[in-house]
């Protein structure tokens, strides 16, 4: 049984409609990218997968349940289990680093502020970001800001994680510390979605693609098998961003 | 004139449909009585300043006026019961509200606002809790509890500033003044204003709110929010004010 499927997604805003047939799945531990054109409506998709957008019709399942009718109290416990990780870090931005690491903590579980402390430390110093623990985020570079983003969706140990854009914008250093701890975390199993502009990365942490066009995936493709895929679209994009 | 219309409507719809979502998360737990602390502090506390000063010197010019007016007709000693009357039934409560819904609606719209275009309100939803419980409640909370005590205390510092002006420029004895007042309020005219409050704090909060979520269009939308939210609730608080006092009205004629 997959761990996410979509099937028939359809979506529309203000009469434009954006997706019409949006149909895919993502396996167990499996790393799928999500590419398309700009203005596709990838970030619609991947949003959607934790009701953050509720589709025009169509099903979205996250480990077995249907989620697209559920309530905003019920998709709580979806939302648990689903980490999203924001183009932007979209990190509180009157809470400190620590404070904003410890929200999902004093949030869903029942440690004390001791076990808080220990958790964000040792979060702190898997991500390299040791000595940002007391900083605001306006004081945070955007590469860190993305990184204290990822770290946080990372602290109530998700089985899926739902990547907006997150080298997006990055300095080639930055990007490669975001591809080792995508790549570390799926080392660990879980499972991830990819939406990116970013090749060379997603080729590097993703399995297999969906390439999003015209409201539907157009093309499915394995990692391996990118560049002598069939597919002309498949082709075609990956030519435009070599070439780009 | 069709647009208007649709936005009336849609202004209409989702502040009760917030007003709602409050009210049936406002008992369910997580609830979070330090985010109340907080917003009382920051909306009761520091709106001190701005409500003493308008307060004061609404009792101090209403004092004035009626005295240069009164004096013509050998009225002055009416001076203590209408600037009373007049602070504690209406201007109290009225330019509280008037003010802190400039200051705290505008604060609280603006806040939301930026939390929502820089995706915070998303990032609240996304790790399982709710903006509703988190974000809006404590500040509807706050107002109602900090905005009733704002407008007694302002009553107090009117009364105040318009003995100042009687026993200093218009020549009354303070003691006259102040059994005048004392003599004259009783406890509909205290419950006629300040019960007024209530409803006017629902009507900053929840317009404040109601703007800051739903604010479209990065730091500009963000303004225009903010100014929308500050036109909104001060004309919700004035038209609403003939409502309330009608009200009142008829609630003293049947007791």
């Amino acid at each position: 049984m997959p761990v996410i499927a979509v099937k028939n997604f359809k979506k529309s805003f203000e009469g434009r409609e954006v997706h019409r047939d949006v149909t895919f799945h993502v396996e167990e531990g499996e790393c799928v990218g999500l590419v398309g054109g700009s203005g596709v409506g990838k970030s619609v998709v991947l949003r959607s997968l934790i009701g953050l957008e509720k589709p025009d019709s169509g099903e979205i399942w996250i480990e077995g349940e249907e989620i697209s009718k559920l309530s905003e109290r019920d998709l709580v416990k979806i939302r648990r289990k689903v980490a999203y990780v924001f183009q932007n870090g979209a990190l509180f931005d009157s809470m400190s680093v620590f404070s904003n690491l410890a929200y999902p903590l004093r949030e869903h579980t029942k440690f004390n502020e001791s076990q808080i402390k220990e958790r964000i430390h040792a979060q702190l110093e898997e991500f390299g970001l040791a000595e940002a623990v007391n900083k605001l985020p306006s004081e945070l570079s955007g590469g860190m800001q993305k990184r204290v983003g990822l770290a946080r969706s990372m602290m109530i140990d998700p089985k899926v994680i739902l990547y907006d854009e997150p080298t997006a914008g990055l300095d080639p250093f930055n990007t490669l510390k975001i591809r080792e701890t995508v790549l570390r975390l799926k080392k660990k199993g879980v499972t991830s979605l990819f939406v990116t502009h970013d090749m060379p990365t997603a080729v590097a942490v993703c399995d297999r693609f969906c390439l999003l066009g015209d409201g539907r995936v157009k093309a499915e493709a394995n990692v391996d098998k990118l560049h002598t895929h069939s597919s002309g679209d498949i082709q075609q994009f990956i030519d435009g961003l070599d070439g780009g | 004139m069709k647009a208007s219309r649709v936005e009336f409507l849609r202004l209409f719809g989702g502040t009760t449909l917030l007003t709602r979502q409050v009210a049936s998360e406002l008992f369910r737990p997580p609830l979070y009585p330090s985010l109340v602390m907080e917003q009382i502090y920051q909306i009761g506390i520091r709106s001190i300043p701005l409500v003493f000063v308008t307060a004061g010197s609404t009792g101090m010019v209403m004092a004035l006026q009626f005295g240069l007016g009164l004096e013509k007709f050998g009225g002055k000693l009416y001076i203590p019961k209408i600037v009373s009357i007049s602070i504690v039934r209406e201007m109290g409560p009225v330019f509280t509200c008037l003010m802190l819904a400039a200051r705290v609606g505008a604060g609280i719209t603006s806040e939301i606002g930026s939390m929502t275009v820089t995706q915070q309100i998303d990032a609240i939803r996304a790790l399982g809790t709710s903006p509703i419980k988190k974000i809006v409640i404590p500040r509807v909370l706050a107002c109602v509890i900090a905005i009733p005590l704002l407008a007694c205390a302002a009553n107090f510092i009117g009364i105040i500033g318009g003995l100042a002006v009687g026993a200093n420029d218009l020549g009354l004895d303070p003691v006259f003044y102040i059994q005048k007042v004392l003599n004259t309020l009783w406890l509909p005219d205290l419950a006629s204003g300040l019960g007024k409050t209530p409803v006017f704090a629902m009507i900053i909060a929840i317009t404040a709110c109601y703007f800051g979520l739903n604010v479209k269009g990065g730091t500009q939308g963000v303004g225009n929010a903010t100014t929308k939210s500050v036109v909104t609730s001060s004309i919700c608080i004035l038209v609403g004010d003939y409502f309330l006092t009608k009200f009142f009205w008829i609630l003293e004629q049947c007791l």
